[in-house]
């Protein structure tokens, strides 16, 4: 199988992994009673009227009554269309609720993402060139931290301390702010830091660790005899056969903490992202918004490993397409 | 031995050293039977003669009661006590040489002594305290040594002394109170078991789905291999907490649910590890020996194929326990956990607003948090390098 074929295929699979989770989420829906027409019901009732005919008004509404194959392809179209409906608690469409999410959601996952792919490495490597060492120990103890701190509870205790008794920012992320200011900077520096530190430390570890091995493999020695500069071989020699191991933990790192914790980081500092626009229509029982934020971020977990795995391909030359 | 009586030593008595009919069970699942059944007619029992609102131990005139997860967590327990506890007990010259080998990493000595602390505080803690109960009266207690403002508490209802205007705090409640006045300490002990219910649950869950996929995948080949490694490939990409969220708003979702649904999706790393362990332990010169001398498949993988992966397996486990605690709290932090559950992420929500003035009700939960997580992470590691003697090699 060549590279090209390998490809396809794996691009194929990703989108039938999406197709299966959207499959799973349509079942989830259709097995239960729609809120919606609970709620129609309920005000009927309330206001003298009849909650059967109410309900069933809704029903149709919603064209719930059609049978359940009309209605799965009905929701296929409009899923992949990005056809995703009108979010009553934000009274706008589902996709401009989300990507209004996402714009301030990407201010600090920009930063985090690269601090992470370039701290975590780097930081990996020297620890392992300078093994046992009290910054090898150091750096390692920091790993340990990172990984252990629950992202939320880090954020909390720093918001206290840099929030609310030093006041060096806002409590409450402030929108008014440019993106490109310093005033930005400032207040999403602690969110990027936390983030930062919940995802470097396993970086950190794998980079050590594997990077271990090649710094007194063969061609390392070949290297020095050589008079290559240590900065040049460790960048060239040792740097590269770790980021192909590496590539998989940093995707993964990110993505979990990505589908996880910036919904906790940004209900704790208060940053309107698409977090925090899932945990509202949660709240709001925005049954539309909802979906619409689960299947956005279905769709960047199938994407993410996607390009995780094309990565490792490009990365290591030596991996057979058979194989995977 | 099996070859004893034999006049030949390349022919095995198969039946004598392995058991070879369908079902003849070994000591330990002896008393694995015969621990469940109790618990299963305690469950039988609760389920159908009891009321709903009826305490399990109403006959005996306590008001302690059973839920399906306590005694989910109890079979668990016993499965634990007999093929963990128990082999290591009945191979004391093994134990020697792996506690030789742990003891060196000090650090994961300490985690294993503060997971003891854990397991056992929510073992026994909540038989030997009460529950934390409200108490609007003393809100607000600083932890001892503390003191908090009086303006904070009135005057009267400080537990302690006002000293210059500040309310010391007391042994009474040793970590201090929660705004509604439950004590701190009590509600973290109560945590422990709870977080003790979802380690050994979900463990147990993971490891049992994880080790049959795996072995049949490896062992069946072909388009069962296929179609079980593509199902582990949907199971990784799956956003696990997604999901969990769309089931918790359409349906509602307590504790229960939050550990099927997070050790459903996560026995795929368990599983893809089996595979390629059992496919490389059945390539091993022991395993063709085996074969020559008559074992059948069901034979080879009891007797080599699962031994030779459980190091691992017991490791994988290990560092999968951090990510449902953490899970679970961010859940209770969020407001959408288990209300009737008395987490440490519950505890660490209900003090969030108060905690410019009252920082303990978020900092005792969350160390103690924080320390489980990190206890559980240096435990894998030293397990890894105790049980894998060849990763230390190569390392070397």
């Amino acid at each position: 199988m060549g590279f090209g074929t390998y490809v396809t295929a794996r691009v194929m699979w990703a989108a039938v992994v999406s197709f299966i989770i959207v499959t799973i989420t349509f079942l989830l829906l259709a097995a239960a009673p729609n809120p919606d027409v609970q709620r129609a019901a309920t005000q009927a009732a309330l206001q003298g009227g009849d909650p059967a005919a109410a309900a069933e008004r809704a029903r149709e509404l919603r064209g719930l009554n059609e049978p359940l194959h009309v209605r799965y392809l009905d929701y296929l179209r409009s899923v992949y269309t990005l056809d995703w409906g009108w979010a009553d608690s934000r009274s706008q469409p589902v996709t401009t609720a989300l990507a209004e999410g996402l714009y301030y959601t990407a201010q600090y996952s920009v930063p985090w993402t690269i601090l992470t792919i370039l701290l975590g490495p780097l930081v990996g490597v020297y620890s392992a060139a300078n093994m046992y060492s009290w910054k090898d120990h150091l750096a390692t103890g920091f790993a340990f931290f990172g990984y252990a701190i629950p992202n939320f509870f880090f954020g909390i205790i720093l918001l206290l301390i840099f929030g609310v008794w030093l006041d060096v920012i806002p409590v409450v992320y402030d929108t008014s702010v440019p993106v490109f200011s310093v005033a930005n900077a400032v207040q999403l520096s602690i969110p990027v830091f936390v983030l930062v530190t919940g995802s470097i430390g396993a970086v950190m570890r794998v980079s050590r660790n594997e990077s271990a091995e090649f710094q007194h493999a063969a061609f390392m020695k070949t290297a020095k005899a050589k008079g290559v500069s240590p900065l040049r071989a460790y960048a060239y020699h040792v740097m590269r056969p770790t980021l192909v191991p590496l590539s998989t933990t940093i995707v993964g790192q990110l993505l979990a903490l990505f589908l996880g914790s910036s919904l906790l980081v940004e209900k704790v500092f208060g940053i309107p992202g698409l977090g925090r626009v899932t945990y509202n229509a949660l709240i709001a029982q925005d049954t539309n918004l909802v979906l619409g934020a689960t299947l956005a971020f279905t769709f960047i977990a199938v994407f993410g490993n996607l390009i995780e795995d094309l990565v490792f391909t490009v990365l290591d030359p030596r991996i057979s397409y058979d194989d995977r | 031995m099996g070859t004893q009586r034999s006049d030949r030593f390349d022919e095995v008595e198969w039946d004598e050293i392995s058991r070879s009919r369908w079902f003849e069970p070994s000591r330990n699942t002896l008393g694995v039977v015969l621990c469940t059944l109790p618990i299963a007619v305690l469950g039988f029992y609760d389920w159908q003669v009891l009321g709903e609102r009826t305490a399990t131990f109403a006959f005996v005139g306590t008001e302690w009661d059973l839920g399906g997860i306590d005694y989910l967590f109890g079979f668990t327990l016993v499965l634990f006590a007999f093929y963990l506890v128990a082999p290591l007990y009945q191979n004391p010259r093994m134990t020697r040489y792996y506690w030789r080998q742990f003891k060196r990493n000090r650090p994961a000595v300490v985690s294993l002594g503060w997971l003891g602390v854990v397991f056992v505080g929510g073992l026994f803690g909540p038989l030997v305290m009460s529950a934390p109960e409200q108490s609007v009266l003393t809100g607000y207690q600083p932890p001892v040594f503390l003191s908090i403002d009086a303006a904070y508490v009135d005057a009267q209802t400080c537990v302690g002394d006002v000293v210059s205007g500040r309310c010391q705090g007391t042994w009474q409640h040793p970590l201090g109170t929660t705004q509604g006045g439950k004590d701190v300490l009590a509600s973290i002990i109560y945590g422990m078991t709870i977080s003790m219910q979802i380690a050994f649950i979900t463990t147990t869950i993971v490891a049992a789905i994880g080790v049959s996929v795996g072995t049949v995948s490896a062992y069946a080949g072909g388009w069962v291999d296929e179609t079980l490694m593509r199902l582990v490939d949907v199971v990784l990409s799956f956003p696990t907490l997604l999901m969990f969220l769309l089931i918790l708003y359409i349906y509602g979702a307590g504790l229960g649910m939050f550990i099927l649904i997070f050790s459903l999706f996560a026995w795929g790393g368990t599983a893809r590890y089996v595979r390629s362990k059992s496919l490389s332990v059945s390539e091993a010169e022991y395993v063709m020996a085996g074969r020559l001398s008559g074992a059948n498949t069901t034979q080879v993988v009891r007797r080599h194929v699962v031994p030779n992966t459980a190091s691992s397996i017991i490791t994988q486990l290990t560092l999968l326990v951090p990510g449902f605690l953490l899970a679970e709290a961010q859940l209770a932090f969020l407001g959408l956990g288990d209300s009737e559950v008395p987490s440490w992420g519950q505890l660490i929500s209900a003090g969030q607003s108060d905690l410019s003035f009252a920082p303990w009700i978020v900092l005792a939960p969350g160390f103690v948090l924080f320390l489980t997580i990190l206890a559980f992470n240096f435990l894998g590691d030293a397990l890894l390098d105790a049980l894998n003697p060849e990763a230390e090699a190569e390392t070397e």
